[in-house]
């Protein structure tokens, strides 16, 4: 019934659409990215060579590095670069690619730690604040929240290191191991910064859920339904209420990610991740620009794609769209 | 149906199912007390069928959600409603949800937003099957078929896995009325329930629930703002007005050909009926007005008075003869 | 309750001498409403309050009176607690006095969040609205722009012009436009979307209004509450994301105040003498807490979704 009708039909055009559209973003932000970096002054070389260089040597080293080319040309080389799936090497002389292999791995499991952490605590806070409105639950729920909000990722992970690495010691201050340990050593060293990442994460989406369940409560039809056929208040909450709620959910975190892999960079600095935000860091600090090409692409991609992902999420998930309407 | 003499209430006839005495429903909204309903009395029995007919903003929408329990947070209900001897104004919610969907049920206006979008309507008629009976899946998923054969669904085994948007109005409602029916209620309340489908399928529908009512010997309410459906499927008839009961009679005498209407505003409602046999083009008498602020009511009103055995009325100028003059 | 005598009316005036009321007072109304009503005027008020509180003693104070220096300190006064006299908050582990840090280190905050939101809302807001209401390919174009800029890592930007062109305040408010002027781009281009089809917008497009007048005249105003919430959440971003660069050193130039770099420099001393990271991250949260609360109270007396 639905592979048929899927073909063809608007939902597939959209997709293709949007497709299209998504990759000349990524093109137009890798050509944006090289184009400011390369009118930015570059003393790459110089910096390589130290101070006592001549003029001469690093002019050597420019034209070895292909750095005197001009900006267009050299865009236009890493562009067939990336077409063959090679992103070319830093400037320290490692792939781009096994960089990137090494470090986003990391990255996306404290992603992914952070988001399902918080998409958790968030379901479960903002069910109960919408269970009774303005009861002390929701109160507090609203205060913390709007604390999450408010609160600097960066402080607030400073304040977690005090309280819970350095005087309770139940985490470790530093994380350099994330990701090549046991699940063990990933709950603990990942947890502090998961938690710094996630306490915005967590405040928007209560916020969210639960201003759309206590709408859905009061204005619904099919509440009324639910709770005239003898339904307890649970089951309508979650059961009605719930179900409908998660689509906007799920748009917001696509919308998110973007954003998230940015905060990412701050956090895993602070905390010695051994993620791609850290080698961003140092990859500009030091101009190398094959690596920061290649880890803006990265970061345009999760954007892109959790945009995508928003987007479609109500095409494939409203049953309303993916069956339509069938002959009666 | 029994035959019944005019002069003795249809409602009376046997025990009622159904009494309610002096409801009141009021509430806050915009910085002012709002009486929805003012003194609402009536009964009902198994077996009848009593029309609620009103306007909107009448309160009959509200009296009836509140005997079920469903109005929202805040709201202040006095008097009494009782179910076979129950009184249901007062008990607390965990209590009236034993009552909801088992004794009593409703349907409701507009089935396109009254089910869930997002869940199939099989899953929407086995949760009412196991509201209330402890029933195993797989009981629970024959007993919605077996339902839903009943309101006439044809191929049920099929529209059990479908989501409501894929089933047509009509359809819809038929499968509001079998989750309505999911516990074989005493009581059950129609509200506005044909109003959102067009005429034809309003017959059937209509037909539908009277075979159903005679079958389990249920109690029904229609609410509707359309006296001719009152008039084809009533036994009687309550008309409500800005909160309260101004004209309440057995439908036969209501409708009859002698006329027996004694207020104003049925006859106005009556004769806006459009009818085939008035000339074409004549103008429609329109209900002159709008019904009083729930606010800010008049002082004194009329009381409902049973000024003919069996037909009440509300007026200290009644219409004298049939003719309404 | 006995009807009045029909005598008793006069006759064609409906007028009816007044009886006894119909209904026991319900009661739920007026104290609770009352409540209601204060609970939303305090709401927005009390946020208000501190906002321009705060604003007053950035920008008010130091002309008023003289506060000692945010960037030299004597060394020998290091490390003096709160209500010394001549610091009020103390001084920080260099002699630096930590009210005056925490002042125009807020002159600092505040400077670039209004001057990144105020980008971003003229040029977001004129793309976002060319783009919803002209619609067709200016809106493909225009919206493709706007995802390019908005997926563009704003930071990399920001600490990428620091290095290169050396940390500066004008610097930052470039890097921070460039996500801020998508975001209210996007923003203004759904507004102006719901407000466009609306039928009394049809009615002035038909009326023969052209463009720019309806436009001006009839989309802005209706977008204008949308615009103001989001600026006041917006600010409240910018000022974090600001604080993030000063933490890191490529924001605000040292020795110039900012509350980052507060934070920075604080976190040296963490374990020991913790104030020095919680004061300005205190104010931080206060600050942006304070800008979301306001946001949120204007949203709902706006009812703006």
């Amino acid at each position: 019934m639905t592979g048929a009708r899927l073909a063809g039909s608007p939902a597939l055009r959209l997709v293709g659409r949007r497709l299209l559209a998504a990759i000349v973003v990524l093109w137009g932000v890798t050509f944006l990215t090289f184009a400011v970096m390369s009118a930015l002054p570059n003393d790459t070389a110089q910096v390589l060579l130290g101070l006592h260089a001549t003029p001469a040597q690093v002019a050597e080293l420019n034209k070895a590095l292909g750095l005197n080319r001009p900006f267009p040309v050299r865009y236009w080389h890493w562009l067939v670069g990336l077409l063959h799936g090679n992103l070319g090497t830093d400037l320290e002389g490692a792939s781009v690619n096994s960089q990137l292999a090494q470090h986003l791995p990391v990255t996306l499991e404290l992603l992914a730690y952070a988001l399902i952490g918080s998409l958790l605590l968030a379901v479960i806070v903002a069910v109960l604040a919408a269970r009774k409105p303005n009861s002390l639950a929701d109160r507090f729920s609203l205060g913390v929240s709007m604390l999450g909000l408010s609160a600097a990722p960066y402080a607030f992970a400073i304040f977690l290191i005090v309280i819970f690495a350095v005087k309770l010691n139940w985490f470790p201050v530093q994380s350099n191991s994330l990701g090549s340990g046991t699940l063990l050593s990933f709950f603990q060293q990942g947890t502090l910064p998961a938690a710094s990442l996630g306490f915005p994460l967590f405040a928007i989406y209560t916020r969210l859920l639960r201003a759309d369940l206590v709408e859905q409560l009061q204005r619904e039809d099919y509440i009324v339904t639910a709770k005239a056929k003898g339904l307890a208040p649970w089951r309508v909450l979650i059961g009605h209420a719930l179900r409908n709620s998660v689509f906007s959910l799920i748009t917001v975190v696509g919308l998110n990610l973007g954003t998230l892999i940015g905060a990412a960079a701050i956090i895993e600095a602070l905390f010695s991740v051994p993620g791609i935000g850290a080698e961003l860091l140092t990859a500009i600090g030091n101009k190398d620009v094959p690596l920061i090409e290649g880890v803006v692409l990265v970061f345009a991609l999760v954007t892109v794609l959790g945009n995508l992902a928003a987007d479609l999420a109500y095409a494939v998930l409203d049953p309303r769209i993916r069956y339509g309407r069938s002959t009666s | 149906m029994d035959v019944l003499d005019d002069h003795v209430p249809a409602s009376q006839a046997t025990a009622a199912l159904l009494e309610v005495d002096d409801l009141r429903v009021g509430f806050a909204a915009g910085g002012r007390e709002v009486r929805a309903v003012n003194g609402v009395s009536f009964r009902v029995s198994p077996g009848r069928t009593l029309a609620i007919i009103g306007e909107s903003g009448s309160g009959k929408t509200v009296s009836c959600r509140a005997v079920m329990g469903l109005l929202p947070a805040g709201t202040v209900v006095t008097g009494s409603a009782r179910l076979r001897g129950t009184e249901l104004i007062g008990l607390s919610d965990s209590q009236l949800r034993r009552h909801r969907g088992a004794d009593m049920a409703m349907v409701f206006q507009d089935p396109a937003r009254s089910l869930n979008p997002t869940m199939r309507i099989g899953a929407q008629i086995t949760e009412a099957v196991r509201a209330h009976r402890k029933v195993a899946r797989g009981e629970a998923r024959e007993q919605a078929v077996e339902l839903l054969r009943r309101v006439r669904i044809p191929l049920p085994d099929r529209r059990y896995h479908e989501y409501p948007h894929q089933l047509s109005g009509g359809m819809r409602q038929r499968v509001m009325i079998a989750m309505a029916l999911a516990c074989q209620p005493r009581l059950l309340i129609a509200d506005e329930a044909t109003t959102a489908l067009d005429v034809t399928t309003q017959a059937q529908i209509m037909e539908l629930l009277l075979d159903l009512q005679a079958e389990l010997n249920m109690a029904l309410i229609m609410i509707s703002h359309d006296l001719g459906l009152a008039a084809s499927y009533a036994d009687e008839v309550v008309v409500m007005y800005a909160g309260r009961i101004v004209e309440q009679a057995p439908a036969r005498r209501l409708f009859g050909a002698q006329g027996a209407v004694r207020m104003r505003y049925t006859r106005a409602l009556l004769d806006a009926i459009p009818q085939l046999g008035r000339p074409a083009h004549t103008l429609l008498p329109v209900v002159g007005g709008r019904p009083p602020d729930a606010a800010a009511r008049p002082p004194t009103e009329p009381d409902l008075a049973e000024h003919v055995p069996g037909h009440r009325w509300a007026c200290w100028h009644p219409c004298q003869n049939g003719d309404g003059e | 309750m006995a009807a009045p005598r029909p005598e008793a009316a006069l006759p064609g005036t409906g007028y009816l001498p007044p009886g006894p009321p119909l209904l026991p007072p319900v009661g739920v109304s007026s104290r609770r409403l009352a409540s209601q009503r204060l609970g939303r005027a305090l709401r927005l008020w009390i946020p208000a309050g501190i906002v321009l509180l705060i604003l007053a003693t950035c920008f008010l104070l130091p002309q008023v009176t003289s506060l000692p220096s945010p960037t030299n300190g004597n060394i020998l006064d290091a490390g003096d607690p709160p209500f010394s006299p001549g610091h009020w908050l103390g001084t920080d582990p260099v002699g630096v006095d930590v009210f005056s840090q925490l002042v125009y280190g807020g002159q600092v905050a505040f400077e670039i969040g209004f001057g990144v939101t105020g980008i971003g809302i003229a040029v977001g807001s004129l793309l976002g609205v060319t783009a919803g209401y002209f619609g067709g390919w200016v809106d493909a174009i225009l919206s493709r722009v706007l995802d390019i800029l908005i997926a563009f890592p704003a930071l990399v930007l920001a600490l990428a012009i620091a290095e290169g062109l050396g940390p500066s305040e004008v610097h930052v408010i470039w890097a921070l436009s460039a996500f801020s002027i998508p975001a209210f781009g996007r923003l203004t281009r759904g507004a102006t979307l719901v407000v466009r089809d609306l039928p009394f917008m049809v009615a002035a497009r038909l009326a023969g209004t052209r463009g720019w007048r309806v436009i001006a005249r009839h989309v802005l105003p209706n977008i204008m509450p949308g615009i103001v919430t989001f600026s006041l959440l917006g600010i409240g971003v910018v000022i974090i994301l600001e604080g993030a660069l000063d933490y890191l050193g490529e924001g605000i130039p040292p020795p110039t105040a900012s509350w980052g770099a507060m934070i920075a420099s604080g976190q040296t001393v963490l374990t020991a003498q913790p104030e020095y990271v919680l004061i300005p991250s205190i104010v931080l949260v206060i600050v942006v807490a304070a800008l979301n609360m306001l946001g949120d109270a204007l949203r709902e007396r706006w009812g703006v979704r």
